[in-house]
């Protein structure tokens, strides 16, 4: 069944598609969630749920321009940034050495196995703040500015980018003693 | 002091490693994927009747053993279209239990069970 037929006899109520809905996109969904919510993974399985209830309440404006995957993502995408917006309205309680210098720059030359990457970044991440995991994930996962970020949040973009360099030497300080 | 580009670069690098480390997915629990499919029926019974198992079927789509048994009912669409998953076990077991042991063919619940 594509896109549009499974969409079809989902808002024909036919019990069986809509487990074939669930079933082919619940994966890609919470590994999205997983991913952009590495510091409250706690969070995902509820975010999941609201996503797939989201997406069938507007299930009849889906068009077929995009797969049914990108259009389920975009919705994820959307309830991740609810979250960041709320935590990073927030005020900050960040301590932290952000005077010292950074011993020695993270190389780049140790991206040869990918999921050894991925792995720790994730490492990195998850030991972080939240705020500040949030703030990169919102910046450079999602590719939103720091004027994107300000405008979404209370901050200025002076503040946003403040915290994204206190995060961006937080994360890159851990990179290097992950390696150590 | 790091170079503010060295940054955008180590950064943005790091991002597009993550998402093609994305292209392999996690497996959804499937009591989640139970949870999610019980709400989505209950929200479609909201709005009105689900299709009848009979029309499912005509659909194309495969009946398990208590679907098929109401199919061959001589009882009219109202009941054919009714939530019979909200009393059956399978469903109980698999909202609460991860990789339920529920063996049923063609029953959702026991095809979400990550074996």
């Amino acid at each position: 069944m594509d896109d549009p037929q499974l969409v079809a006899a989902v808002l024909r109520r036919d019990r069986k598609a809509t487990a074939d809905f669930v079933s082919q996109h619940a994966d890609g969904i919470y590994t999205f969630l997983c991913n952009r919510l590495i510091p409250r993974t706690d969070l995902v399985e509820d975010i999941v749920h609201e996503v797939f209830l989201a997406a069938l309440e507007s299930l009849s404006k889906f068009q077929g321009i995009s797969s049914l995957r990108s259009w389920l993502l975009g919705i994820a995408r959307h309830k991740v940034e609810d979250y960041y917006r709320v935590r990073l309205w927030e005020p900050l309680s960040i301590d932290g050495n952000d005077a010292e210098p950074l011993p020695v720059e993270p190389a780049f030359d140790e991206f040869i196995d990918r999921e050894q990457v991925a792995h720790k970044v994730r490492q990195v991440l998850k030991s972080l703040p939240e705020v500040y995991c949030l703030a990169l994930l919102w910046r450079y996962w999602e590719n939103r500015s720091a004027c994107e970020m300000a405008a979404q949040t209370v901050r200025t973009e002076k503040a946003v980018e403040r915290l994204l360099a206190r995060a961006r030497k937080q994360f890159k300080r851990r990179w290097n003693e992950v390696e150590r | 002091m790091s170079k503010p580009n060295a940054d955008e670069e180590f950064f943005s690098r790091l991002a597009a490693n993550d998402e093609a480390a994305e292209a392999t997915p996690i497996k959804a629990p499937s009591r989640l994927k139970a949870k999610v499919y019980s709400a989505l029926v209950r929200r479609q019974t909201a709005y009105g009747s689900l299709l009848s198992v009979s029309a499912s079927k005509a659909n194309g789509q495969s009946l398990c053993i208590f679907e098929k048994a109401v199919e061959i009912l001589p009882v009219g669409d109202g009941i054919k279209s009714l939530n019979f998953c909200r009393v059956c076990h399978a469903r109980v077991a698999a909202e609460k239990i991860e990789n339920a042991p529920i063996y049923w063919p063609h029953c959702p619940y026991a095809e979400f069970q990550n074996r």
